[in-house]
């Protein structure tokens, strides 16, 4: 701590140079932050899949439905538990205007509550949902969003043409569900849970189902119970692909797995320039302090102590362009969700927010850059001998 | 009794396949309290035995005994820290921190010793009132005269209370006046305070200053 003014002089010395620097470690910093915290909040829902879970899908894509029937064959597949229907919805408040977007899917409420002990949901709250065909829940990030209560009404209108009926849909709250994250990490409670029945009904009855959700009684055995289940539908029109749930959302974010490795290398090549660009001014600033290195010398500073205040220097340096950056990187993570254009496609995300993982894995970025571009010139000053040091002035 | 004891001293330098003699065989012994002078031409090997006698830097051969340590059996961090105790280094172009003010200055020897903040800044104020300049001691070194600057160097050699002082050209940088002052200043820290001084000039008349003069020429003591 006795150095610390010492330390501090130092920075203040070049007060031009040492904010270009600090500026251009907190603009790097903030990259690192904002970019580690978009991959996560991509890729956080894969935590909560469950390994008990399997999703079964049309073979070709997501956007063909299966026919309702295939339902009774699934059940009968040995080691299935139970199945659930489940549609994607893609309702929003006002027809396609997705600034206030949120997950909304039609269920098939009993079976898929009780295989997702995930969501919590009062006991009374979960029979006014099921007694009510129109009813639905929310989770409490979208019901605080909106300010929705319980025996509250709204409508959404879906995107998809399979679902639009002329008319919006009508939904009343019948519950709102919470979580446990520390038993159910990676849980989203930005969703919305309505009758398949409803939907179905509402649509004609001409609609298929999107996924099938089977819970089966022995992990274990997903493999096998998956391709069972394919087996049965081989020789349909409508063939069947049958994974695991983490799979099943992976395959969701495998486009966003090419993003995280493209932001990851922005990361990387922007944290690369700036340990360049520190490195530079931490050589500028030892070399104007030859004459000084050696005068502390002289007057028995140990080459240790001396090699050690120039890499606490440039460790502070990082510091304070990790806090800056850190800030920044907060503050422009919280404000992404209003923004045009980008506000529309983060929004979807559930807690998106810098964790205080990645404020740390900033802030240590910062210090072990600073560090790094210290390590040079703090060698070259502890080997330096003072007789060549003063000569050269 | 010796506080300074050379013995047989040789420095020799390499440059490429070159061998440059600095010193050869120097015999050079300076009592306690003494005030001496080295003289000679440039290149004379004058600041290579000051530097060997300071510690900051090593003989080729032959053995320097300071205040009753054999230097070469230090190790480097041994050195640096029996510096810290023992030498008092006077430059001659001052070489003062730019970024710390005069007390600041002269406190930076004594970061390294044991002593709280208010003590270290007690005995450095104190060093500045020794020096004339307790009024100056908020002032930054571009904020003072080259005279004023040395008596700040000359309070940050002597803070740590060492038994040697050496000085390098003290007055070299300087005009008469100033240079005037700074011996004065030195002969009083000699007289008053008992420091053994070793300065190395070209100055005749800052060598009169002192009590004995060594001449030396081409690495080799003559007077």
């Amino acid at each position: 701590m006795r150095y610390l003014p010492y330390i501090l002089k130092h920075l203040r010395r070049s007060w031009i140079r040492t904010t270009s620097t600090v500026l251009a470690m907190s603009v790097c910093i903030f990259l690192f932050c904002t970019l580690r915290t978009f991959v996560e909040a991509v890729t956080w829902n894969l935590k909560s899949a469950s390994a008990t879970r399997l999703v079964t899908r049309h073979a070709v894509s997501l956007v063909f439905l299966l026919p309702i029937a295939y339902k009774e064959r699934i059940a009968a597949v040995p080691g299935v538990r139970s199945v659930a229907m489940v549609n994607w919805f893609g309702g929003s408040r006002r027809p396609n205007d997705f600034t206030d977007f949120f997950p909304n899917l039609a269920v098939e409420a009993e079976p898929y509550l009780a295989m997702h002990p995930e969501f919590l949901l009062s006991e009374d709250q979960t029979r006014a949902f099921l007694a009510d065909l129109r009813g639905c829940i929310v989770g409490r990030r979208t019901a605080e969003r909106f300010g929705w209560r319980i025996g509250d009404t709204f409508q959404l209108e879906s995107f998809i043409p399979y679902y639009r009926v002329g008319h919006p849909f009508e939904f009343v709250v019948r519950g709102i569900f919470d979580t446990d994250l520390a038993r159910f990490p990676g849980t989203d409670t930005t969703a919305m849970f309505f009758h398949f029945k409803y939907l179905h009904e509402a649509t004609g009855e001409r609609i298929g189902v999107g996924t099938f959700v089977i819970e089966i009684a022995d992990p274990d055995r997903a493999p096998a119970v998956s391709r069972a289940v394919d087996a049965l539908f081989e020789n349909s029109d409508a063939q069947t692909k049958t994974e695991t749930e983490a799979a099943f959302r992976a395959s969701f974010v495998s486009m966003a797995g090419n993003l995280a490795l493209l932001l990851n290398s922005i990361a990387f090549a922007v944290t690369f320039t700036i340990l360049l660009v520190t490195a530079n001014t931490m050589s500028m600033a030892v070399r104007e302090r030859r004459t000084e290195i050696a005068v502390l010398k002289t007057l028995g500073f140990p080459s240790s102590l001396v090699m050690g205040l120039i890499l606490a220097e440039s460790a502070f340096l990082g510091l304070l362009g990790g806090g800056v950056g850190v800030l920044l990187g907060r503050e422009m993570i919280r404000a992404l969700p209003d923004l045009p254009f980008i506000g529309d496609a983060v929004r979807g995300f559930p807690n998106l927010g810098l964790s205080p993982t990645i404020a740390f894995l900033g802030l240590g970025t910062s210090v072990a850059l600073g560090l790094m571009a210290g390590l040079v010139p703090a060698l070259l000053a502890y080997r330096a001998r003072i007789t060549d040091m003063l000569r050269q002035v | 009794m010796a506080v300074v004891e050379v013995q047989q001293l040789r420095k020799v330098y390499h440059r490429d396949s070159q061998e440059i003699t600095v010193l050869d065989g120097i015999d050079l012994t300076v009592p306690e309290g003494e005030f001496v002078a080295l003289m000679g031409p440039s290149g004379s090997g004058k600041t290579t035995l000051l530097n060997l006698v300071a510690g900051i830097d090593r003989p080729t051969s032959g053995r320097v005994t300071v205040a009753g340590t054999d230097l070469a059996a230090l190790s480097e961090s041994a050195l640096a820290r029996w510096r810290s105790r023992t030498i008092g280094f006077i430059f001659q172009f001052y070489n003062l921190i730019p970024v710390l003010t005069a007390v600041e200055n002269v406190e930076l020897p004594l970061l390294l010793a044991n002593l709280t903040r208010k003590e270290r800044r007690e005995r450095a104020l104190t060093a500045l009132r020794v020096v004339g300049l307790a009024d100056r001691s908020g002032h930054y070194p571009r904020q003072l005269s080259g005279g004023q600057e040395q008596r700040v160097a000359i309070a940050r050699a002597i803070v740590t209370d060492p038994k040697v002082l050496v000085a390098d050209e003290p007055t070299g940088d300087l005009d008469a006046r100033s240079a005037e002052e700074i011996l004065a200043l030195m002969e009083a820290l000699n007289r008053d305070f008992r420091k053994t001084i070793v300065m190395v000039t070209h100055d005749p008349r800052a060598s009169q200053r002192a009590h004995t003069q060594k001449h030396l020429d081409k690495g080799v003591l003559t007077a």
